[in-house]
């Protein structure tokens, strides 16, 4: 009798142990059971999870309490002060993109930062409050000039439209006296991230109007917010682009339908390897700096050009530095959606000071993780590289992904696009570069910019020793899926484990995030003969979540 | 004094109160429970329900205005 009760006192003592240390540190990977913190179907959580003491009151504090806050005062910071809340909430009340997707923000965090600890949770949830930030600053330009919600005239005259495919460098001249702001990044992109629900009153209106629903969903959808009547009217002239593909020619035709004001396309070439290719590159964004200055009259100003690529050639020297750790050591804090996330926003988005603020910010973490030896990612089993155009609705695949397999995706082909400084030692270096940055655009140099460079991901596999490859399958898009079978072939022939992700971009509906999953589940157990590390995540449906 | 200090003391409990408040609301994701069935579902049926241009009542012009930099 007396012997069992010093076994319950000792077991007892075992618990409060445990429980003191799951308290402070949180479980150990293998016994989160993270799937169990899930609202069935929904995607919410039953509660949020207890990451231990420090972590947690690090997400409660500088996470959610400081990014709500930040929503707030970023609306008044780039509102004109009180008024902002007002314009913004006038905005919720007009534009189905803003207030269905601005609201459940922070689960957008919950959903990239799942699991996550120590530096490499705060240096990824950097990334995305820059994003966050941006985004506020963009869509309140947007409705401070709007004049649907009788915006601001002289504000609307200021402020210039383009396909989000189209860098932001090329508006640099006019930064000083005007602004510009994408017409898709806020509508399009970023809602599909935020709230996936968002996308699909867009990709059904098209259809709705009789155009037919094979196209690349991405086009489709662009489209639609103007099918919609759900576009600011925020610019009296726009720059648009065939970027990606053909699709997109087709979508910038219907927006010229639609918004009726003077328009100049600024195509990007397939084959821009060809020199000749390259002058006539050039010398369309020429002619697009004239056709700002005559719609504007604002003239060009070449100093306020030379500034800004030398600010956004920092940013990108900070990016190389940024992969160098990546690609050889182990102690790369950001995680793969934070990485694939920011890096496209910002460098197609161009040069911003909360990227340079950012920047600092990472900067420091990933000294502190080189120097350290910090290993923010330990149950890495496989370092992952992912290529081609990419899920929008489950972006953050890569943060599961770790969770239960151990599969840490190191890089993606968006980030690697443009890997290229912009000289500014004499015009005609600065516009070739320009050229060469314009042409590399997403999804053009890689995903339909010819064999050479489409094949690059064997280099960069090895430049990030990366031993397994996250390869998109958009179900959708006519060029990748022309060159299936030709990285079938040489997946074989060079013994690389590649996993199929079929998906198509923005649609859920295409191809569900649980599908996704079971993909990836089967090839880890049949052909990996892998066992998850939290088996919980296996299998869990979030087919209404965000 | 007395009174600054009673006011600064009311102020601390106000303060720590709302805080495990927001504590809770984050810890049980009360925030997104609050969003997804109540504040999602209200917005998108006045969205629906939103009048809007028919888009394809509008004549397709390209003529005007005159934009032409190919010289
Ligand atoms: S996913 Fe493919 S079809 Fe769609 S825009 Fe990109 S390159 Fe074009």
């Amino acid at each position: 009798m007396s012997e069992k009760k010093s076994y319950t006192r000792q077991d007892v003592m075992n618990k409060v142990k445990s429980l003191a240390s799951d308290f402070w540190n949180g479980k150990p990977h293998e016994e989160r059971r993270l799937g169990d913190l899930y609202v069935d179907k929904t995607g919410l959580y039953k509660h949020r999870e207890w990451r231990g003491f420090k972590d947690t009151m690090y997400y409660f504090n500088m996470i959610w309490l400081y990014n709500y806050g930040h929503m707030i005062s970023d609306i008044m910071k780039y509102g004109g002060g009180l008024k902002g809340p007002i314009l913004f909430a006038r905005g919720v009340w007009r534009y189905r993109w803003l207030g269905q997707s601005y609201l459940p923000v922070m689960h957008w965090f919950d959903r990239g930062l799942e699991g996550m600890r120590g530096e490499g949770l705060k240096a990824s949830a950097w990334h995305y409050r820059a994003m966050v930030s941006e985004t506020i600053r963009q869509f309140m330009r947007m409705l401070q000039a709007d004049q649907n919600l009788g915006g601001d005239p002289e504000i609307w005259k200021k402020t210039l439209a383009h396909d989000e495919t189209v860098w932001g460098g090329i508006f640099y001249p006019w930064r000083d006296r005007m602004d510009d702001v994408p017409l898709q990044m806020i509508p399009y992109f970023v809602t599909c991230h935020v709230n996936n629900h968002v996308v699909l009153n867009y990709i059904d209106a098209a259809q709705s109007i009789g155009l037919p629903g094979d196209p690349c969903p991405m086009c489709q959808a662009e489209a639609g917010i103007f099918i919609l009547d759900d576009v600011p009217d925020y610019f009296p002239a726009v720059v648009t682009s065939n970027e990606a593909c053909d699709g997109s020619v087709g979508t910038s035709v219907l927006q010229d339908w639609m918004m009726n004001k003077p328009l100049f396309a600024m195509p990007q070439p397939m084959q821009f390897d060809d020199p000749l290719v390259q002058e006539h590159c050039a010398r369309e964004i020429e002619e697009c700096w004239k056709f700002i200055e005559e719609q504007t009259g604002e003239k060009f100003n070449c100093e306020e050009l030379v500034k800004h690529l030398e600010r956004q050639n920092e940013l990108q020297r900070f990016e190389w530095e940024k992969w160098e750790v990546a690609a050889n050591t182990d102690y790369y804090p950001i995680n793969g959606v934070s990485q694939a996330l920011y890096r496209i926003y910002q460098s197609q988005d161009g040069d911003r000071d909360i990227w340079h603020e950012t920047d600092a910010r990472v900067k420091k973490i990933l000294e502190k993780c080189v120097e350290n030896k910090i290993n923010s990612y330990p149950l890495t089993r496989h370092r992952v590289i992912a290529w081609s155009c990419a899920p929008l609705y489950y972006s953050h695949w890569c943060t599961w992904a770790y969770n239960c397999w151990g599969l840490n995706c190191i890089i993606n082909m968006d980030s690697l696009m443009f890997d290229m400084t912009i000289r500014t030692d004499s015009y005609e270096n600065m516009l070739q570069d320009m050229a060469l940055y314009h042409e590399w655009a997403p999804m053009r140099r890689m995903a339909v910019g010819g064999m050479h460079h489409i094949f690059e991901l064997w280099e960069y596999m090895e430049r990030f020793h990366c031993d397994m490859v996250m390869m998109y399958d958009q179900l959708q898009c006519k060029g990748m899926q022309g060159v299936h079978g030709l990285f079938e072939d040489e997946f074989r022939a060079r013994n690389i484990h590649a996993i199929w992700m079929p998906h198509a971009l923005p649609d859920k509906r295409t191809v569900s995030r649980s599908e996704i999953r079971s993909i990836v589940n089967d090839y880890m157990t049949t052909i990996m003969h892998e066992e998850p590390l939290d088996p919980t995540l296996l299998e869990f449906d979030d087919s209404e979540g965000w | 004094m007395r009174a600054l200090l009673k006011t600064l003391k009311i102020l601390f409990f106000l303060c720590t109160g709302l805080y495990i408040i927001l504590f809770i609301v984050f810890f049980f994701d009360l925030d997104g429970k609050a969003l997804f069935y109540g504040v999602e579902p209200f917005l998108s049926n006045h969205y629906d329900r939103m009048k809007r241009k028919d888009p394809l009542e509008k004549i397709y012009s390209t003529d005007t205005p005159n934009y032409e930099y190919n010289d």
